[in-house]
């Protein structure tokens, strides 16, 4: 089993799906039998949920939709 | 033609071959295809654009420079790479070139530490406290989005743009790589870093306080 060291150094690439899926899944048994790596994991996914979610909130004013659709049609 | 339904793709599939006519432009048709494909990123376009400009006016005025850049450069998209990410990269190249050339405030990378205390005080004054020690979620849920907003917001351009194209738009490395124009292990450790410093500013000193290193990617 891979060491916590190691698996932090994975953190963001597991989060982000950039592992193969061999290191992806060693990451994962990790984290299953290690509760302070998977509470920091946790904690990171929620923070960046957290901004997902504030800014996704966000959509085009109806006036600049109108603006480019008549620049995508000319 | 309605957007969103994959048609573009289908077409370039089936036509790929044909797709550039000898004068180098893509046939009606296909021209068409992207044009109604491309409408359909401008919530995501206009969100990055207002976090990138801080403003919701700047974003309209830089997704529409965006668009009108795309349209007059279509003919050099290939057919069958991503639009959306050709679309961001346009956006990214404005936003650098035009919008951040007239604007007052050259934004550099020592200003950020000035700006992160402003954040903690921001936080302090809207009942967050940042030296609390109570468990990091309840911290967390305790946050308003005009927190996170103005800890995103006073990051530095280059790690604002990194962490809205991955976390906001779920963009992979290396097509990050690709709309900066910046090697992937660049994108990699602005990440970290843009990360770092943003839990920082949003949870105050509890992460820090936790004994895990800070060096991957750096
Ligand atoms: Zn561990």
């Amino acid at each position: 089993m891979s060491n916590c060291s190691e698996t932090l150094e994975r953190l963001y690439e597991y989060i982000d799906r950039e592992l193969s899926n061999e290191e992806q899944a060693e990451v994962q048994r990790h984290l299953d039998d290690c509760p302070p790596c998977r509470d920091r994991f946790k904690f990171e996914e929620n923070v960046l949920r957290q901004v997902r979610r504030c800014c996704r909130d966000v959509s085009a004013p109806p006036s600049l939709v109108e603006k480019v659709r008549r620049i995508c049609n000319q | 033609m309605r957007p969103g339904t994959g048609l573009v793709d289908g077409l370039f599939k089936r036509k790929e071959p044909n797709l550039v006519t000898e004068n180098g432009r893509h046939p009606e048709a296909v021209r068409q295809c992207l044009q109604q494909e491309a409408l359909t990123y401008i919530d995501s376009l206009y969100r990055t654009a207002v976090r990138m400009t801080r403003n919701p006016s700047d974003a309209e005025d830089l997704v529409q420079e965006t668009y009108l850049r795309a349209l007059r450069s279509l003919d050099r998209f290939k057919p069958g790479t991503n639009l959306r990410a050709w679309l961001f990269k346009i956006m990214t190249n404005a936003f650098i070139n035009e919008y951040r050339k007239r604007t007052r405030q050259p934004r550099n990378q020592s200003l950020d530490n000035v700006e992160e205390y402003y954040v903690y005080a921001h936080l302090i004054d809207s009942g967050v406290q940042p030296e609390s020690r109570g468990p990091e979620e309840e911290v967390l849920a305790s946050l308003t989005d005009d927190n996170v907003v103005a800890a995103l917001e006073s990051l530095s351009d280059e790690f604002r743009q990194v962490v809205l194209l991955a976390d906001v738009e779920g963009f992979a490395y290396r097509e990050i790589a690709d709309i900066l124009d910046i090697p992937i292990g660049t994108v990699m450790s602005r990440l970290h870093r843009s990360r770092r410093r943003l839990q920082r500013m949003l949870t105050g000193s509890l992460v820090e306080a936790q004994p895990y290193g800070d060096s991957a990617h750096e």
